[in-house]
């Protein structure tokens, strides 16, 4: 340390404010009296992290030192988390993280979420002095740099990072890391990808390899990065944030089991972060893992207290997984998700007074309880949605909620009103409308949905292998679970024609026919199903009129 | 997830004891600090209140490695390599032994470039440094010193002192072999072993990273290096 820096360091000591926090009221005092003999003069302490964040509302702290294991309340990483998540602690300010042991109970998390230094305990006041020293020189530092981050006013930061590294400085690493953070923020991949580049020329570092994986995903290159990341996890265990973009690249590249594999390795490594638990549930839902499904969006409810993440969509999105996992069953199994579900919709209802919650909540219930044949709760239910839905003026997740509902409990009817009714609201959103249309294609459950699937699968190798009276069968069978669906109705169209072309057809065989192709006319033209649609009602009415004709 | 909630994982009640025993030895070492402020000089010097703290370091230490050791045997132990400058970060593990040395009248110097930025876990190597740093203390005359520098591709740290050294059979591939605990002299060799297990975690490229003891080195005592690649 230089000697100059040093000796005007009590003078800067008395100009900054602190704020201790720790569970310890003990452990708070004897920190405050070793930063008292350094000089400071402004200390704020806390016990716990909500009055933490409390506290760091209405004051500007430079220094948070903040303990990490805080008994029930929020960790040291869930209070850091929040205060950046409001933009509460700005770039200027430092925090700093008071650990047992930082190995393994800290896992290093999103960049945002990392501290600006750590200390371990035991603290005692010689070691704590020399940690601030260097930590406040450094900020002293750099404060023009952050200053102009707290601004958002990335070019100059840019210039200031620029003169620093060209000065020489001792923080030129810190520099470079900020500097090339700064390009990929603006959009300047190629300079960012140079930093990167130069810096792992010289020696494999963690956060450059990163860097250069997420300046590749950004410009697509899918592939490239993948083996960033995967170079990254082989060498750091537990960097979650590189399995976290490695799962993104696959998602991107379409490979979704591969991601879902992934991202369980970050939770299994870093359980408490609860965006990536439910990024996790939704991976499963659409993989139709129902089991991987619930345990991350369990992971979400539970982990969701005392986080800027808890919200009403955790515990819908589980129970909503839940009542899949229960419909189409009386067996043990089905009867135990039905009450995990009912349990966790009860919950939700309380816990969150907003109609919506509680309507969404309702139209669950209505469905759970119609999977277990207990027509009575699930009309009570259902009443309660109604009573709290106003059709005109519904938003579009609660309505593909009602008419998901609707369908359940056999009023198609309505259901295809509150659908069509919702895609002229938003005809202009394209997930909105693709969800709608989804709907449309197989109104039922996921497990029929599933099923539906399996079979339409078994026909089409029956119809490769030639036996068309098996595949005809089994599509028959597929079409019990989801008696819309277009590729099924239409496979078995087509199979039916193509065994027709040794046997000939009756009257009753054509009708029938007729009634496959009608299943699917709810079709608009923009699906994907429609061309196929057409085609085939044509090859039908031909031979309507042909058999006519004999 | 599906756990028996009755039948606790061993690592976390290992990590949170830590945790506990931790804050109790911060407080120990900070009233220590105040007591010995309202202390009359000539109780200062009197030494009891350096052996009061030098056992509560050994016992932090010890607590380090234990933890350390579980991890490795149980592969849950990884490094967290990171950029530090060598200087602060040598003048912070001598900071916790001021007191310690000088009421021994054993004068500790560093040895290191003002900017010297070395690649490595901070904690683990904190760890290994004061564990030699505290058994230095204990076998040297009347100096110690902290020396870092790089040597090619390495960073190098080496602790150096003026006593007897080590025994011969201990320079011999220190570390690779746990010899079991030792209850006449109370060395476990403990120490050795996750100095040198901590020292191979540090990889870059084919390096890995090294221990090693001799005697001799400036002072003529012992001398203990870990090299880092």
């Amino acid at each position: 340390m230089n000697i100059k820096e040093t000796a005007a360091l009590p003078k800067t000591y008395k100009r900054l404010k602190f704020l201790i926090v720790d569970d310890f009221e003990s452990f708070r005092m004897s920190v405050k009296q070793m930063l008292r003999s350094f000089g400071v003069e402004h200390i704020d302490v806390s016990g716990n992290g909500k009055d933490a964040v409390q506290k760091c509302t209405f004051e500007r702290y430079d220094i948070v030192l903040c303990d990490h294991n805080m008994g029930e309340g929020q960790t040291g990483q869930q209070v850091i988390e929040e205060l950046r998540f409001h933009k509460r602690l700005k770039h200027t300010s430092l925090f700093i993280l008071v650990t047992a042991e930082t190995s393994k109970e800290v896992v290093i998390g999103t960049k945002e979420c990392q501290p600006d230094g750590y200390i371990a305990k035991p603290i005692t006041k010689a070691v704590l002095q020399k940690r601030m020293d260097a930590l406040i020189l450094q900020r002293q530092a750099l404060l023009p740099i952050n200053k102009e981050l707290d601004l958002e006013n990335y070019p100059k930061a840019i210039t200031l990072c620029t003169q620093e590294i060209n000065k020489g400085s001792r923080y030129k690493s810190w520099c470079h890391k900020t500097l090339a953070h700064l390009y990929y923020q603006t959009g300047d991949y190629q300079h960012a990808q140079k930093i990167y580049d130069d810096i792992l020329n010289r020696r494999e570092i963690a956060w450059a390899r990163l860097g250069l994986g997420k300046v590749q995903m950004a410009q697509q290159q899918y592939p490239e990065a993948i083996q960033h990341f995967k170079r990254l996890i082989e060498d750091n265990k537990d960097c979650v944030e590189a399995y976290d973009h490695l799962s993104e690249a696959y998602e991107k590249i379409g490979k979704r089991k591969e991601a879902q594999t992934i991202l369980q390795q970050a939770t299994s490594i870093s359980p408490l972060a609860v965006p990536r638990q439910k990024h996790l549930g939704e991976l499963c839902t659409t993989n139709q893992d129902l089991e991987g499904a619930i345990s991350a969006y369990k992971a979400t409810v539970k982990y969701c207290n005392n986080s800027v993440h808890d919200s009403a969509d955790n515990y819908l999105n589980l129970g909503r997984v839940l009542s899949d996992s229960s419909e189409g069953g009386d067996t043990e199994k089905s009867k135990e998700y039905a009450e995990e579900a009912i349990n966790v919709l009860d919950k939700v209802a309380k816990k969150f007074s907003s109609n919506s919650v509680k309507a969404n909540a309702c139209l669950i219930e209505t469905r759970v309880h119609q999977g277990q044949n207990n027509d009575e709760a699930s009309k009570a239910s259902f009443a309660i949605a109604d009573s709290l839905i106003d059709e005109a003026s519904i938003d579009p997740k609660t309505g593909i909620e009602f008419a998901k509902t609707l369908y359940s409990i056999s009023d198609t009817e309505r259901a295809e009103q509150v659908l069509h009714a919702l895609a002229q609201r938003f005809e202009n959103d394209k997930s909105i409308l693709s969800s709608i249309e989804e709907l449309l294609d197989e109104p039922v459950g996921l497990r029929q949905k599933m099923k539906a699937r399996e079979l339409n699968k078994k026909g089409i190798s029956f119809f490769e292998e030639g036996q068309f009276t098996h595949a005809i069968n089994t599509f028959k069978d597929a079409l019990k679970e989801a008696p819309k669906h277009p590729a099924l109705n239409l496979n078995l169209v087509q199979v039916a024609l193509k065994s027709f072309e040794n046997t000939t057809p009756d009257k009753g065989d054509i009708k029938q026919l007729e009634q496959y192709l009608d299943n699917v006319r709810h079709i608009p033209s923009q699906h994907r199903q429609h061309k196929r649609l057409v085609s085939l009602t044509k090859k039908v009415t031909a031979l309507s009129q042909s058999e006519n004709a004999n | 997830m599906t756990e028996d909630p009755l039948k606790p994982d061993f690592s976390m009640v290992m990590a949170s004891s830590v945790h506990d025993m931790k804050n109790s030895l911060s407080m120990l070492l900070h009233s220590l600090e105040l007591i010995s402020d309202e202390l009359p000089e000539e109780m200062k010097k009197s030494g009891k209140v350096a052996t009061l703290q030098y056992e509560a370091e050994r016992v932090n230490n010890d607590l380090i490695q234990l933890l350390g050791v579980y991890r490795l045997e149980n592969d849950k132990l990884s490094v967290h390599i990171d950029e530090h400058y060598i200087r602060d970060f040598l003048e912070e593990q001598a900071a916790r032994y001021e007191v310690l040395l000088s009421s021994r009248s054993i004068a500790l110097s560093i040895e290191c470039e003002d900017d010297l930025i070395g690649y490595f876990d901070r904690d683990m190597t904190a760890g290994i440094i004061n564990n030699t740093l505290t058994n230095a203390a204990r076998y040297t005359r009347d100096k110690i010193t902290l020396k870092a520098y790089h040597d090619g591709h390495n960073t190098v740290f080496e602790i150096t002192d003026n006593g007897t050294g080590y025994p011969a059979a201990m320079c011999n591939a220190p570390g690779k072999i746990f010899k079991g605990i030792d209850f006449e002299t109370g060395s476990t060799s403990l120490g050795l072993y996750f100095a040198y297990q901590v020292a191979r975690l540090h990889k870059q490229g084919d390096q890995v990273g090294s221990i090693e003891l001799e005697n001799g080195g400036d002072l003529g005592g012992g001398v203990f290096r870990i090299s880092l690649p």
